[in-house]
């Protein structure tokens, strides 16, 4: 087992205080589309999808190509909406620049990607403590935060390394920490477990339902072990939401 | 963690490609360097010659410019006394009739730069400043007085003899200290050995010398104007042609070292340009968390100014170092220091590798800037 590894997830600290101002916004897409031209033809990725995001957190499922990508993508405003749009609190995300939106994104959203993305030539803990360089955060109090982290996550002696140097899942928990260092009101996690085995992906999906509770967390997933463990599925079918299901207790 | 640190980081993580690039800035920049360095030290070297020049005034054949080295003498003995005529009018101190004689190709060993001088005249005349170290400072009918330099160079001890041409044949009669001017490098000899060699009883210059209070612009005006087909330049004049020439040289030095500066400008902007392809998705990701447009353009222009510039102090620094080499070895063969790093070049240099960084960075840091999140994370 590699260290940092341990079978029992630690706690994650409590709440350490950042811009919290939007804490309460609530995510929400009205009339959600998106429509791709491929040559003639026009694929329709996304179709009049509706729903707001509560907090805890909703699972969305669905085979590929059912849209949970695109949906992803239009709600953490990566891309822009054919027609609709998303909105955070009286924020409509849709109509804001490029700049605004990363800047909506810094603020209330952290991500959890598959492939854990992180940034090769820095080492664990200044991944984690990138957003709070770009939030502008004073170098002290970056490293204590990052630190604090990697701490909540297990990963405190991996802190120096470089992620070369990390597990796959000790990537994902890193990955993590530094979705959370700005302590974001809402949590996307796209397939965090798919690239993870057993025991890793065990892991990393108790932080992260830890990390959802008091946060908005929105789980893309392949998976239904792991979807079942959110509050509420959404299944996506064709670019179009066809049911949403509350898993039972248990 | 700065964003300095970030594009240190990143450049560390590729250390071969940055060190070749960073190479190639090195020898675009030690190359412009040294091409403008010989105009820089040449401009030094012709202000330091010329404020050890007596006389104030030099009369040429009008169309020639500057020292008279090279060309044959074209001033006849008639102008020459209509020139004396009109010294004795504006009460000049004295109009002293010169020829210039090169002798020999590219290597200095065997080259030689005679000066005619009229009967009576000494070197210190034209010098000031010149003493003798061995023998006499004047020379007679069939004497020579030979610069430091060119003795040392040459192996001319006194009495030894010195052929002009195959009928003419001079002694050396005295030696000259080292006084690190052009006379070091000069022969002098009596006026008529030269015109027989040459064929002509012409004079290449007549070099006036002014008397205290004379205004050197002044004289030189008055005497233009009363000896149709000759020019009377002051030592500005000079120097403003030297500047003039040197000023076009400059630009065609400059331009060849340009070819240098776009191979490293290219290298740059190749290396910039392939680690932004390779780090789309690294640049993606940070989009994604919340970073501006504006960060990934700092960062990438920063990754290429940090490379130019890093090469241009390089380069400088070389630039320098082989500078001094040129200098030793040009003072020991001419005694003239042609190469010189000055502030104003070296700052020149500076700019234009920080130029180069800036022009080589803004089309790759604005592709980086504007790749769109979902394409550079490759959600489409």
């Amino acid at each position: 087992m590699k260290n940092g590894d341990q079978a029992t997830p630690p706690q994650l600290p409590p709440r350490i205080g950042a811009n919290r101002e939007s804490t309460m916004a609530n995510l929400r897409a009205e009339n959600l589309s998106k429509r791709y031209r491929q040559g003639e033809r026009e694929v329709v990725a996304l179709e009049g999808f509706t729903f707001s995001f509560p907090q805890g957190s909703t699972a969305v499922v669905g085979p590929s190509g059912s849209g949970k990508t695109t949906l992803l993508n239009l709600l953490a405003g990566f891309d822009l909406p054919t027609e609709g749009g998303v909105y955070l609190g009286e924020l409509a995300l849709h109509q804001l620049s490029e700049d605004q939106r990363a800047e909506v994104r810094l603020r209330n959203m952290g991500f959890v990607f598959q492939q854990w993305n992180l940034i090769p030539t820095l080492t664990a803990w200044e991944n984690v403590a990138f957003p709070l360089l770009l939030a502008g955060l004073p170098p002290k109090t970056r490293r204590e935060r990052a630190l604090a982290l990697l701490e909540a996550v297990g990963l405190l002696e991996r802190a120096h390394h470089l992620p070369s140097r990390l597990s796959g899942g000790e990537q994902q928990r890193v990955a993590l920490a530094r979705a959370l260092a700005l302590d974001p009101p809402i949590l996307f996690a796209d397939e965090p477990t798919g690239n993870l085995d057993a025991s890793s992906r065990e892991q990393v999906a108790s932080l992260l339902f830890e990390a959802g509770q008091a946060r908005t967390l929105i789980l893309v997933t392949h998976d239904l072990e792991l979807a079942s463990q959110a509050d509420r599925i959404l299944h996506l079918r064709g670019g179009r939401l066809v049911r949403v299901a509350t898993p039972a207790p248990g | 963690m700065e964003v300095l640190a970030l594009v240190l980081r990143n450049l560390l993580a590729r250390p071969v490609r940055s060190l070749l690039t960073l190479l190639g800035v090195l020898i675009a920049t030690t190359s412009m360097v040294l091409f403008l360095s010989f105009g820089e030290g040449l401009r030094r070297s012709l202000a330091q010659e010329l404020s050890r020049v007596g006389p104030a005034i030099q009369i040429v054949p009008e169309g020639m410019e500057g020292l008279g080295f090279s060309g044959y003498p074209e001033i006849t003995p008639k102008e020459y006394g209509l020139a004396q005529e009109a010294g004795r009018e504006l009460g000049v101190r004295a109009i002293i009739p010169t020829l210039f004689l090169a002798r020999g190709g590219f290597d200095p060993q065997t080259s030689f730069f005679f000066q005619g001088l009229p009967e009576g005249v000494a070197p210190d005349l034209l010098y000031p400043g010149v003493r003798v170290q061995a023998g006499s400072l004047l020379p007679s009918e069939r004497g020579a007085i030979v610069g430091a330099k060119v003795a040392k160079r040459s192996q001319l001890s006194l009495g030894g003899p010195l052929r002009l041409s195959p009928r003419v044949e001079l002694r050396v009669e005295g030696i000259l200290e080292e006084s690190g001017g052009l006379a070091d490098n000069l022969i002098f000899v009596p006026l008529k050995p030269l015109q027989e060699v040459l064929g002509t009883e012409n004079y290449t210059a007549l070099l006036v010398a002014l008397n205290p209070g004379q205004k050197a612009e002044e004289v030189a005006r008055a005497l233009e104007a009363s000896l149709p087909g000759l020019k009377a330049q002051t030592t500005g004049d000079v120097m403003r042609f030297a500047e003039r020439a040197l000023r076009i040289s400059d630009l065609v030095r400059f331009g060849i070292s340009l070819v240098a500066l776009v191979v490293g400008g290219l290298l740059v902007a190749n290396t910039v340009m392939m680690s932004v392809y390779e780090r789309i998705r690294e640049f993606g990701v940070m989009r994604a968390l919340g970073a501006r447009r504006g960060f990934i353009f700092r960062l990438v222009v920063l990754e290429a100014l940090l490379l130019a510039l890093l090469g241009g102090a390089l380069g400088l620094a070389l630039g320098s170092a082989v500078s001094y080499a040129i200098n030793l070895y040009t003072l020991d063969q001419v005694g003239l220091a042609l190469s010189a790093v000055t502030p104003r070049l070296s700052l020149f240099a500076l700019l234009v590798a920080l130029g180069l960084g800036l022009s080589a960075g803004l089309l790759p840091a604005y592709h980086a800037s504007r790749i769109p999140v979902v394409e550079a994370l490759g959600r489409v």
